[in-house]
């Protein structure tokens, strides 16, 4: 499902990072730790497809992604990963039902509704479609953020720090569900967190920042 | 969701500045329906109004006025000419047909125009079913909008006042009877009241013969065949016997013009004249001019003097108009500029999502788009509605017939030309959809 090897990652031709080798398969979880600018997002990007590998290759559903360019590229990330921003980036001129369909009509697939309505339903917040995402709350926002990341059904779903700001409670619910729509579409889930309260729910673990 | 609603969710989200920028759109395309709309009509009553008159003769003074007095009934006459000199002209071998016209009263408003058969046909009217010419005094035929706004119909009288404008001496005492209305011919012929001449010299006549105050012709408020009876009533009582005695004499203008035993040499107020050759124009004004109670203009000249000056005020309302649309070009540009600004998260986040940006591109020009065609709609359909208030506003005045459910195919052009401008506004925009750095917008370091 995903396959790192020798991979550098980084911009403007400034290697930050670098993963000797990872494998995940399907269903497998990976854990990203490392302190703040240690390059965890870099990284991140770099496996969503947003940053070009600098050298070495990264295969997501056994497609290289270093040799996609352009369209091709825009279009492999739109169906096969799916992207937690630490940020939520909410539309705000959008209702929360219209920001899940968002990622559909950006990747240009068939609109499905009902899927839509599912995972919000699944997500607890179905009740809250027609509202605006101004007026949720950051957990709330949170969930909204996690059915537009996985609506599509992507391969590995990419979350930077999905937890950190959430309390012990909720960061629980959010990893119990994180977990369950990964499993109900056999996705793998790559976290990158220095959240030390999420570590049981990973398979496997890399450490950057010079330690790995 | 797909551009066209999503693009409405963000233009519904700052309803404020797209209430706005619409509104400035609007009203630019709004001033040029109404000028194109205004402009047709007028060009168009005046080529009706025109039709065929080579030549207007009338009392010395501004020739402009001569015109817009006797061809449109807009203005006032500027005085009388005396029928005699108007009837040895109408018999000049140049001139195919000769239209005298005698102004002085109104009814509610609407000019009574003494003349003969020859003005309604010379405007090609017809009569409605069950009406006639008048064929002796104080009778009249009716405009078609006359008859309708009045409610008057054949049988009925009525009593004319003095003046071009409401508010005279009514003269109860010489009412007249309506014999025929005319069908509507999109001409000023609808909104006048059409008698024999001999009726207006009539009224005045009787007038006159009480208190022989002889009115100067080139006073304009009260010119025509007319003199002021100083409002007394009083004179009038009597005279009613005069009625049938006096009537006879005065059934055809021919017998009349040579009537020198008369007291007052009679009057008219204009003539319209039609040459029998296009040689005529060379000599024939020149003619007129050198009388001394008499002068020539020409309708043609005169409108396009007119057209000159309008047109320089129709010119700069157009341009202004055009300025107002470029303006709110620029409105939409600066909006969707800024918007591009607090928008680059969910531009970067489509981006990240797949939408290539050519999507995006098409987003930005969509919302433009929208936001220049629903302003060129409402302008349109703004346009439209203001005429119509200036028609119903003009209706009042009685002056000239306007509608704003007028299209024309002009119009049309406003619609592509709309989609430049928001094509344009939004080209800058749209095009720095393809520099968003995904990474830089979205992520927090």
């Amino acid at each position: 499902m995903l396959e790192i090897d020798r991979l550098k990652a980084g911009y403007e031709d400034k290697v930050i990072v670098e993963v000797p080798w990872l494998a995940l398969a399907s269903g497998e979880h990976c854990l990203i730790l490392g302190d703040s600018g240690s390059g965890k997002t870099t990284l991140l990007c770099t496996m969503a497809g947003l940053l070009t590998p600098l050298g070495g290759a990264i295969t997501v559903n056994g497609q290289d992604i270093g040799n996609l360019h352009g369209s091709a590229l825009d279009t492999f990330r739109g169906r096969h990963i799916g992207m937690i921003y630490q940020t939520l980036h909410m539309v705000s001129a959008l209702t929360v039902l219209e920001n899940v369909l968002l990622a559909q009509y950006a990747a240009g697939v068939a609109q499905d509704r009902d899927r839509a309505l599912v995972l919000l339903e699944q997500l607890g917040i179905a009740d809250k479609k027609d509202h605006k995402p101004a007026t949720l709350s950051q957990g709330q926002q949170q969930r909204v953020a996690i059915a537009r990341a996985a609506i599509n059904s992507p391969g590995i779903i990419v979350g930077d720090e999905p937890t950190s700001a959430l309390d012990d409670r909720s960061c629980g619910t959010v990893m119990g569900l994180l977990l369950q729509l990964a499993a109900s579409s056999n996705a793998s889930l790559v976290i990158a967190t220095h959240d030390q309260r999420i570590k049981g729910y990973f398979h496997k673990e890399i450490r950057v920042g010079g330690i790995q | 969701m797909n551009n066209l609603r999503l693009s409405c969710a963000y233009l519904r989200h700052k309803k404020l500045s797209t209430a706005l920028t619409v509104t400035t759109f609007a009203a630019g395309v709004a001033m040029i329906v109404v000028l194109l709309l205004v402009n047709a009509q007028l060009q168009n009553e005046f080529a009706n109004n025109l039709r065929g008159i080579d030549l207007v003769v009338g009392a010395k003074g501004s020739p402009m006025q001569l015109i817009l007095s006797s061809v449109f009934h807009l203005d006032v006459p500027n005085g009388n000419i005396p029928l005699a000199q108007a009837e040895r002209l109408s018999k000049h071998p140049m001139v195919r047909e000769a239209i005298p016209l005698a102004l002085g009263d109104n009814y509610r408003g609407f000019r009574i125009v003494g003349t003969t058969q020859a003005y309604p046909e010379h405007y090609r009217a017809r009569l409605k079913a069950g009406g006639r010419y008048f064929n002796k005094e104080m009778e009249a035929v009716l405009g078609a909008e006359v008859a309708e706004r009045c409610g008057l119909k054949p049988g009925d009288r009525f009593a004319g006042s003095h003046g071009l404008a409401m508010g005279g001496e009514v003269h109860a005492q010489f009412p007249y009877t309506v014999v025929g209305i005319l069908e509507p011919t999109d001409s000023v012929l609808d909104r006048l009241v059409l008698t024999g001449m001999e009726s207006v010299w009539y009224i005045h006549e009787h007038h006159h013969d009480d208190d022989g105050d002889h009115e100067p012709a080139g006073h304009p408020e009260q010119a025509g065949a007319h003199h002021d009876a100083d409002s007394d009533a009083g004179h009038h009582t009597g005279k009613d016997a005069d009625h049938e005695t006096g009537s006879h004499a005065e059934r055809d203008a021919d017998h009349h013009a040579g009537a020198a035993g008369h007291d007052h040499e009679r009057e008219i107020t204009a003539l319209l004249i039609s040459y029998n050759s296009p040689l005529a124009a060379a000599g024939l004004p020149r003619m007129i001019d050198k009388t001394n109670s008499m002068q020539a203009a020409s309708p043609a000249f005169e409108m396009a003097r007119l057209n000159a000056f309008m047109g320089r005020g129709t010119e700069t309302l157009k341009y202004m108009a055009w300025f107002l649309i470029a303006l709110a070009g620029f409105g939409i540009f600066a909006g969707l500029y800024n918007a591009m600004n607090e928008r680059r998260y969910d531009l970067a986040l489509m981006r990240s999502f797949g939408a290539r940006p050519g999507k995006l591109f098409a987003l930005v020009m969509t919302e433009s788009l929208i936001v220049s065609l629903v302003g060129a709609g409402v302008g349109v359909l703004t346009g439209h509605l203001l005429v119509e208030g200036i028609a119903s506003w003009l209706a009042n005045a009685k002056h000239v017939q306007m509608t704003g459910l007028l299209f024309l195919a002009e119009e049309a052009w406003l619609f592509p030309v709309s989609i430049a401008v928001g094509g344009l506004a939004a080209l800058l925009p749209a095009v720095r959809v393809y520099r968003i750095d995904i990474v830089k917008t979205l992520v927090q370091r």
